[in-house]
């Protein structure tokens, strides 16, 4: 089956393991071989990659910030090409979106804000 | 039987979720300033959501996808930034005018300031989306909205002229104000064409799990419904029309608003039509700040829903609260609920086919629709009526800023 890396992949959403929304394809990481065809070795998901797409700078102020949020953060999560596969409409990886840092800005919200909210 | 209830269900919520301030004031000011001779601008306003209304519910059932998960998937990450930051800008600015609509209902009927009310009715509104289930705020509040039918029962009553409201469904030139009557007509048009509207059925409808069997009701609800809506607004320019037209009143503040029943109904009118405004007001109030909140969910791929808790999904939950802080700033700071509700009707006018001419590429993908694609006459009617809208609103609304 052939996909077309632009129309199939890029900013196709992405579910987990369980079927859950865990954001969508910002990037795609290409391995760029000499005399050879490149390969695809990762897709990331992260607002690093999407604001670095409309402008560099942006990517690079919103990584800086995303870097306090804890070890491990500051950079766009990469998901091993091998690890996705297409389900109709939809990606889905191998994986449970709660054990990756997809959502981790979704919990510091919980956190932080959610649970301290009356009625929550 | 249970669909013939959902069909039932769907035309109710639907009429009740027409009207909002800004069909009310865009209808009573085409009334007060051109008679019937605007009524047009209602028929193809209603015409043209009718038909986004059905094309959004087929989407939706068809692919099982929401309209801007699509948009993302189809145009890309650059589009979607476009969608989302013209949708913002307007929707925000209609927000403010709903929250102020509601709040001037309250000071209506207590006599106490608007501005005093705006936080207790973004408190109110947030709390619904914080506790309702999408079925309360879906049905309850759009049943509650019935309360509308107030002003169909004025205008019969009002004994209008059917003769000229038929002839005002023919458009025609404008004897005198050339701006303010092309204004009006781009006001009225982008009242009743709402994009919060259609997306926020779309995402309905995948909140209620709709599927290909949903089609027929999905007709029904968008052809009676939308009708139905348009019928209600119709009789706010047919009150205008007569109560206001021929005294030369126009409708400068929301308290001119109450004068279009109360002469006919009394003290009850009075009452009803407070209900109304602040019914109406508040149910899209939720509704707009739900449809941006699902826009914005949908789009970046996060967990959403408002059947689920807000810790379930907690970007999307401060989404829609944050949006009711920034929409409830404009009228706090006292902007007129009238002159935000103006301006706001215009602007969506101009931004129509930003997200309607994306939107019809996607209602003719069969990757997403199968053989359920839209037709000839679907593409041509809302194609036709949003670009007509965008060039009335370029040529009107600087003439509108210059003149007044």
């Amino acid at each position: 089956m052939s996909l077309h890396l632009v129309a199939d992949v890029l900013d196709e959403q992405l579910r987990d393991r369980n079927g859950a929304n865990a954001g969508r394809v910002d990037g795609i990481i290409l391995l760029l071989r000499d005399g050879e065809p490149p390969v695809v070795t990762h897709v990331e998901v992260s607002p690093i990659t999407l604001l670095a797409r409309f402008n560099r700078r942006l990517g690079r102020w919103y990584a800086r910030r995303d870097a306090r949020l804890g070890p491990g953060r500051g950079v766009p999560y990469r998901i091993p090409w091998p690890n996705l596969r297409r389900e109709g409409t939809t990606l889905r990886f191998d994986e449970d979106v709660e054990s990756t840092p997809i959502n981790a800005f979704e919990d510091w919200l919980r956190r932080t804000i959610v649970e301290r909210l009356p009625w929550s | 039987m249970k669909k013939f209830l959902q069909v039932g269900l769907g035309i109710v919520t639907s009429v009740g979720g027409f009207l909002e301030i800004g069909s009310i004031t865009t209808a009573a000011q085409a009334g007060a300033g051109f008679g019937y001779q605007l009524v047009w601008s209602i028929a193809l306003g209603t015409v043209c959501i009718a038909f986004l209304v059905e094309m959004s519910g087929r989407f939706a059932a068809c692919s099982k996808r929401t309209i801007p998960d699509a948009m993302r998937e189809r145009f890309g990450a650059n589009f979607f930034a476009i969608l989302l930051l013209v949708m913002l800008g307007v929707s925000l600015l209609v927000l403010g005018a709903e929250i102020g609509g509601a709040a001037a209902a309250v000071e209506l009927a207590t006599g106490i300031a608007l501005p005093v009310w705006v936080i207790p009715v973004a408190v109110v509104s947030w709390l619904l989306l914080w506790r309702a289930t999408f079925g309360v705020i879906e049905n309850g509040v759009s049943m509650l909205g019935l309360v509308t039918i107030v002003f169909a029962v004025a205008a019969v009553k009002a004994h209008p002229s059917y003769a000229e409201i038929g002839a005002g469904m023919l458009p025609t030139l404008p004897h005198g104000d050339t701006a303010k009557y092309w204004f009006t007509a781009v006001s009225v048009l982008g009242a009743s064409i709402s994009p919060y509207l259609y997306y926020f059925y779309s995402s309905g409808a995948i909140e209620d799990k709709w599927d290909a069997s949903y089609l027929g009701a999905n007709r029904g609800i968008a052809a009676l419904g939308m009708g139905f809506g348009g019928f209600l607004s119709l009789a706010v320019l047919v009150l205008a029309a007569v109560l206001f037209h021929p005294i030369g009143k126009d409708v400068q503040d929301y308290h001119d608003l109450t004068q279009l029943v109360t002469p006919l109904l009394g003290r009850t009118g009075f009452w009803l039509f407070v209900a109304a405004l602040g019914i109406a007001c508040l149910g899209a109030t939720l509704e707009i700040a739900l449809s941006l909140a699902y826009l914005v969910a949908q789009g970046f791929g996060w967990k959403w829903g408002e059947d689920l808790e807000p810790r379930d999904d907690a970007r999307f939950s401060v989404t829609y609260t944050l949006l009711l802080v920034v929409g409830a700033i404009l009228p706090l700071i006292g902007v007129d609920p009238l002159k935000l509700t103006e301006i706001s009707m215009a602007l969506t006018a101009a931004s129509l086919p930003v997200g309607v001419l994306p939107f019809l590429i996607l209602m003719n993908d069969k990757e997403y629709l199968g053989k359920k694609t839209n037709g000839r006459i679907g593409n041509a009617v809302v194609l036709c009526i949003s670009v007509m809208a965008l060039v009335l609103a370029v040529v009107s609304i600087p003439l509108e800023v210059l003149g007044s």
